[in-house]
């Protein structure tokens, strides 16, 4: 990390602790700001993370962002064009990089009395239940689940020509390289992505105790896209259900093409199909709270479909399992203490001299506490153990880190 | 003619340098005296707070992640303002009621949104929603957090120490709310023209204050007539 960002980003924090000193010596409360008698309000998330070297490339969520290393800003805005229609946005900067339209969708709601919307654009995620809390105001721990950020050695723009290839490239998703295909490095991707939105409509009902939401959308779960490589759509739809208070159940699936068309047809030719080589992910999740406590728990299965050209081929789907169990305690008022336990494993895969995970499985159990200097500003502290079964990277990795949080 | 307790206690010390039936009669003369002075009656102080200023809504963040529309909720009422002695007689300190008071979590919202309570009083938060809420202060006169719980099921605090204590909710960020702690029971909570009226204050000199949403007025000086009533208006800007 140069001098330069270590720079920016103390600078950052300073400002940040800055800022929320003199709103609270004015004695300002933590609000969104309203404009336009309210129709339009805007509201913001801005945190600075400071942690360990992570050699093992754990929390990456590319090449040059690591999740314990990174000051993220971002302001979200509502515009309300009626009871029928509001138009909804987020940009987000990473390391005071430059700004990213995070969000950026319409709401229609064309009865005001039924809970039914239909949300065309850059829309929140459907699948799971983490995509939608992915801010460090609602996330108890500093690093994010596996499942959401940790880098797989899939890509959706270049293949491995093969098993043995694709063998190689255990534990390097963070920067990896194959032979078909886009011929530059790149990152791999997650099984579902916490970082970026996908593109495409949205509708959303709820009756009683249930709710549902469906989508189609441009990219796939673990590859949201603005523009679609492949013309495939992705389907997702998830079920929600409040059985009692306290007790959210949900379960989700997503099924949509995962390669793109010019990795296809580099692998197998002009005029290949490309309707199989799918992302298939389910989703079971849960969350129980009272009183002091919280609990969740979240499972996704993601299987991808990618062609070969060289034996060992892959015929199987490449199957991802992660399986994540979060709780949170308030001990004493402001203060909290919170531990996720999470394991992300991968099938096996057949190669010419072994039969393999075909990436490195990882586990990571993470403890960490917060305190609320005042009600909008939360500093937390956290300590990760991270152990990886193969690659060629650092296997085990134990990691710390504090992080600065305000909102409004 | 009013005695101050100095003076009728000079009186009274002089009195026992005199001997035999001079001090009898000098004590029942005086005891004659001090039962002829008629006690202080307690006044009103009243009258009105305009609050000038716009008052927004406090507004849901943005619900950016949100499947759909969040549902409806109530909006504060934030036009409500507070008006207390700045100083109080001392006998008001030996007051200790020890009441109970009730902020209800309704749709949403806190109501009453603003509550004016005296030290030693119990605050009861019932939960009239139909989904979790989770009351919770960090101020420093009272530091709290209530969990979460569900509808019908109520908790409750006891706020010890004077002072400003801001209240929200852990899982709404919209929600919030003001519970005035006084250690003397001289204020009032105005009603929805802007009105108050504090009873029972003793007679004499005071500085009043009126406070709305986190702003307090200058104090203004009042003088509260035995038995009577004095008028004071605030403009909060």
């Amino acid at each position: 990390m140069s001098v330069r960002v270590v720079t920016l980003r103390l600078a950052s924090m300073l400002v940040l602790v800055a800022s929320a000193a003199a709103v609270h010596a004015q004695g300002l409360p933590s609000e969104p700001i309203a404009l336009a008698g309210g129709r339009v309000t805007v509201g913001g998330d801005v945190s600075a993370t400071v942690g360990s070297p992570d050699p093992g490339f754990f929390n990456y969520t590319d090449y040059e962002h690591s999740a314990l290393r990174l000051v993220r800003i971002d302001v979200a805005a509502a515009a309300k064009a009626g009871p029928h229609f509001s138009l909804l946005g987020e940009v987000r900067s990473e390391n005071l990089d430059t700004l990213e339209a995070y969000a950026l969708y319409g709401r229609i709601r064309p009865w005001t009395g039924r809970d039914f919307d239909i949300q065309v654009g850059r829309i929140p995620p459907t699948f799971g239940a983490f995509g939608r809390r992915a801010y460090a105001n609602d996330n108890p721990l500093i690093g994010y689940p596996l499942a959401y950020q940790y880098i797989t050695s899939l890509r959706p723009d270049a293949l491995p020509a093969s098993a043995d290839e694709l063998l190689q490239k255990r534990s390097l998703g963070w920067l990896v390289r194959y032979s078909v295909g886009a011929p530059g490095v790149d990152r791999g991707v997650p099984l579902v992505s916490a970082f970026r939105w996908d593109t495409g409509v949205q509708v959303h009902a709820g009756a009683g105790i249930f709710s549902a939401a469906a989508a189609v959308t441009a990219g796939t779960v673990s590859n949201p896209r603005f523009s679609d490589d492949n013309s495939g759509r992705q389907f997702a739809g998830r079920l929600e259900a409040r059985p009692v208070p306290g007790l959210i159940a949900g379960a989700s699936f997503a099924r949509g093409r995962f390669v793109s068309d010019a990795a296809v047809r580099s692998a197998l030719g002009d005029g290949a199909p490309n309707e199989e080589f799918t992302q298939t992910a389910w989703g079971a999740d849960a969350e129980y709270s009272h009183g002091y406590y919280l609990v969740r728990f979240e499972s996704i299965l993601s299987a991808w479909r990618v062609p070969t050209i060289r034996t060992p081929t892959i015929d199987e789907p490449l199957r991802a399992l992660s399986t994540s169990l979060e709780g949170r305690y308030k001990i004493v008022p402001g203060l909290y203490a919170a531990a996720r336990v999470e394991h992300l494993g991968f099938s096996d895969l057949v190669g010419s001299t072994s039969t393999l995970p075909w990436d490195a499985p990882v586990t990571r159990v993470e403890v960490g506490t917060g305190y609320s200097i005042q009600r909008n500003l939360l500093l937390k502290f956290s300590y990760q153990h991270n152990t990886r079964d193969g690659g060629v990277l650092q296997r085990v990795e134990n990691l710390g880190a504090g992080q600065l949080v305000f909102w409004f | 003619m009013n005695l101050t307790r100095t003076q009728r206690e000079q009186r009274t010390q002089r009195e026992r340098t005199v001997p035999g039936l001079t001090l009898l009669l000098s004590f029942v003369s005086f005891v004659t005296f001090v039962s002829s002075v008629p006690a202080a009656r307690n006044g009103v102080i009243r009258g009105r707070v305009e609050v000038r200023r716009v008052m927004p809504q406090v507004e849901r963040r943005p619900g950016v992640t949100d499947l759909g529309a969040p549902p409806s909720r109530d909006v504060d009422d934030r036009m409500r303002s507070v008006v207390y002695l700045e100083s109080a007689p001392r006998r008001a300190f030996e007051v200790d009621e020890g009441g109970r008071a009730v902020m209800d979590q309704r749709n949403e919202t806190f109501v009453p949104h603003l509550l004016a309570i005296m030290t030693g009083t119990t605050v009861d938060f019932p939960n009239s929603d139909k989904f979790y809420h989770n009351v919770f202060s960090l101020s420093k006169p009272a530091r709290f957090d209530l969990g979460r719980y569900s509808a019908g099921h109520s908790r409750s605090i006891r706020f010890d120490r004077p002072g400003i204590v801001r209240v929200f909710c852990d899982i709404h960020s919209h929600m919030s709310a003001f519970i005035l702690v006084f250690s003397h029971p001289y204020f009032a909570v105005t009603d929805s023209q802007g009105r108050y009226h504090i009873d029972n204050v003793p007679p004499g000199n005071y500085g009043v204050i009126a406070w709305n949403e986190g702003n307090a007025s200058e104090a203004k000086a009042v003088v509260v007539p035995d038995g009577g009533a004095a008028e004071l208006d605030f403009a909060l800007r």
